[in-house]
């Protein structure tokens, strides 16, 4: 179904190529649940922003309606000034901007760990095979996982394995990643070693969109936080003023229960 | 190529008889494939020399054709005096006999590795707590295992009893009139070739379909208790 | 005696039967790629035409099959030409029709297979291969279809053998393979034993053949997966 204009959102600055991504009005259902209701969200250029909340809450719809894993039912998603629209091409233009880490990591099991970052730069951008080698090891480099480059993903730990798919999308050259719970499948040692990677990430100016139950690393690393509940947002406001001063009893009560 | 719907109307009864031949051999052949194939699974299941004779059991009566067996059983055994001479004869010399004998080790060759499976699939732990509440060993294979094991099983089994219908098409090669062989002879006598095994296939096709039915309703009845509501 | 005579003819009459397997099987493979692919997402027209297909070939004897194609095949091309007012005359010689027999029949249950693998590749695969722009051929082709071939793998091997024992039971059109050399030399040695029992070696030969390479490509399709944990099959094969 094709995404039409927004009714409901109150008029506000038309989406600018200031903004990484815009999101207004935007509606998914699944059936007959209605999964995201009305969402409004701006993430400007080099914003890190957190996404969290309780299971259900529509914090991995909202993610996936951004890079059009999900078809959203009404209202505008623009990436970098570009609609998404649910046209293939248009899809396409628009993922190329956008980088995405899944909580399941995704890899191709029957590759090498360097083949998993090669073959997208091979197929997707038709670089030769020495040249995508090179990107490959450099971005296997920096997230300190290169010497595994020969290594099929099963013999890695879930750690190695996560680090591998964050150089896999930045190999790409995204300029705004998403984050699905990116360790939410990981044993305690792996996060760590994860979320290091993500914050020496951040530090580089990116964009970064996180869906994560990680409240330390996101008032370590975040400018924003956003709350959300059954399908709403219900707190969006900067990472300071979210956990000292939190506004809606909901967040109150929601951060009480994690820290 | 037309079909003769008078020719095939004619023709039924000596269809249907060729029907009744193919349900003669087959019903014996399930339910001694059965109970011969318990024991097998069940030795499997064990360590030691049994559990490595069920194995070669298993093994060579999946691996051979049905059709070499029955050579084997109605022309090869023949050969040997102890049979011939002898009071096995009236047994051997019989058709149905060595279809009934030779399907049986076939089926019961598939049934044994279903049987083992659908066992090993019931839960260990449904054992242990029998175990705990005093029940016997053979108390528990009847009320419990073997029940339990049935509903695993259902599916391979219902794959492997449209298949074992199919495959009574074999004892044609035995001077049995199966509804194959049936179907051929009304060729023979007409040079119609399609209208008679066009028939036969539709009676098959029936047969085969009535039986997807009913396991489709003893599926659907058993596992009541996990349908979502 | 002319034993070894006859044996000889045995072993060319297997070579018959090797060939009428492959080739089936491979006819099979297509046919069921083609269909399982076609469909994997529910289409209203495509599916009713896997459904007639499948519930004809699936519910009817092979052997029926290959009579029907061998007695009745010329015929039925003719038929089926005149339609479009062509005149042809095709023989058709007992291979032809055992292979086409056995390729359709077997061509629904490998679409099955087939089609059950492809629902069985985690979704995820197909999201990372989307997110990172991959062309949608290319992305089947090198990212989904070795997956499809690690999961089918046990059953298409199940399949094979299959195929191979049924070219056996097909050899009653006239084809001229294993059984039909063990038959002739049993007529004229009287000694039907030792032929069955021979053609009874070759195909537990076969099966043997089969487990080994099934295991070698087994093993090369599910690279880098780690074993699953061994202590649970201990466990089951306990009970």
């Amino acid at each position: 179904m094709p995404a039409t204009q927004a009714t409901a959102a109150p008029p506000t600055e038309k989406p600018d190529m200031q903004m990484a991504v815009s999101v207004r009005g935007l509606n998914k259902h699944y059936g007959a649940f209605h999964a995201l209701k009305d969402i409004d969200l701006d993430v400007a250029n080099g914003e890190i922003v957190i996404i969290c909340g309780p299971s259900g809450s529509g914090k991995s719809s909202l993610i996936r309606c951004i890079n059009h894993l999900e078809q959203h039912n009404s209202g505008t998603i623009h990436v970098n000034g570009l609609e998404l629209t649910g046209k293939p091409a248009r899809v396409m233009e628009v993922r190329r901007s956008l980088g995405m880490v899944f909580q399941n990591f995704n890899l191709f099991p029957h590759m090498t760990v360097l083949a998993n970052c090669t073959f997208a730069l091979r197929q997707a951008l038709r670089m030769p095979q020495a040249e995508a080698e090179e990107v490959a090891r450099e971005h296997l480099q920096q997230v300190n996982v290169l010497d595994q480059a020969a290594k099929y993903p099963g013999e890695l730990s879930g750690g190695q394995q996560q680090r591998v798919a964050i150089a896999r999308a930045l190999c790409l050259k995204p300029r705004i990643m998403l984050f699905d719970e990116p360790t939410s499948a990981l044993d305690p040692e792996s996060v760590g070693s994860v979320l290091r990677i993500m914050e020496k990430l951040a530090a580089t100016g990116i964009t970064m969109i996180c869906v994560t139950h990680e409240i330390g690393f996101a008032r370590r690393v975040a400018h924003r936080c956003v709350f959300m509940e059954r399908g709403e947002i219900v707190e969006n406001a900067p990472t300071a003023q979210f956990f000292s001063n939190p506004d809606s009893p909901r967040l109150k009560a929601f951060l009480d229960q994690v820290l | 190529m037309h079909y003769d719907i008078a020719l095939a109307w004619e023709s039924l009864p000596t269809l249907l008889q060729g029907t009744l031949t193919t349900f003669i051999v087959l019903l014996p052949v399930l339910v001694l494939g059965l109970l011969i194939s318990i024991p097998v699974a069940l030795a499997r299941l064990e360590r030691g020399p049994g559990s490595l004779l069920a194995a070669a059991y298993i093994i060579f009566f999946r691996g051979v054709p049905s059709i070499v067996l029955l050579y084997l059983i109605y022309s090869g055994l023949p050969q040997f005096s102890v049979i011939r001479n002898t009071a096995l004869w009236t047994l051997f010399s019989n058709a149905y006999f060595c279809a009934w004998v030779g399907l049986t080790l076939t089926h019961s060759g598939y049934m044994g590795e279903i049987v083992r499976g659908g066992l090993a699939a019931v839960p260990p732990g449904t054992i242990e707590a029998a175990q705990a509440l005093g029940l016997g060993r053979m108390q528990i294979l009847f009320k419990l295992r073997l029940p339990m094991a049935a509903r695993y099983a259902l599916r391979a089994y219902q794959n492997e009893l449209l298949i074992m219908v199919k495959s009574t098409s074999a004892v044609s090669a035995i001077t049995l009139v199966d509804l194959t062989a049936a179907a051929n002879t009304v060729f023979d006598y007409t040079y119609d070739p399609f209208t008679p095994l066009v028939t036969a296939a539709g009676i098959y096709w029936v047969i085969i379909n009535a039986m997807r039915y009913a396991f489709n309703v003893a599926d659907s009845r058993l596992n009541r208790h996990l349908a979502l509501k | 005696m002319p034993l070894l005579g006859f044996v000889e003819q045995l072993g060319l009459g297997a070579m018959v039967t090797i060939e009428v397997a492959v080739l089936s099987y491979l006819l099979a493979l297509l046919v069921g790629t083609l269909f399982a692919l076609a469909t994997v997402r529910r289409r209203p027209i495509v599916n009713a035409i896997w459904q007639v297909y499948a519930s004809i070939f699936t519910g009817v004897p092979s052997l029926l099959v290959a009579f029907l194609f061998y007695y009745a095949g010329s015929g039925m091309l003719a038929s089926l030409f005149s339609v479009v007012g062509m005149r042809v005359n095709i023989e058709v010689n007992p291979f032809a029709a055992a292979v086409v027999a056995l390729g359709l029949v077997y061509g629904a249950y490998i679409a099955d297979i087939v089609r059950s693998a492809i629902h069985n590749v985690p979704p995820g695969q197909f999201e990372a291969a989307n997110v990172l722009l991959i062309p949608r051929p290319t992305a089947w082709f090198f990212v989904i279809l070795p997956q499809v071939l690690r999961l089918a793998l046990p059953a298409l091997s199940n399949m094979w053998i299959v195929v191979l024992k049924d070219t056996a039971l097909i050899s009653l059109i006239g084809l001229k393979e294993i059984m039909t050399y063990a038959r002739l030399a049993s007529g004229v040695t009287k000694e039907p034993f030792i032929y069955f029992i021979l053609a009874a070696a070759f195909f537990l030969l076969m099966t043997g053949l089969t487990y080994l390479v099934t295991q070698r490509i087994e093993g090369w399709t599910g690279r880098g997966l780690r074993r699953a944990a061994p202590a649970r099959e201990e466990t089951a094969r306990a009970l």
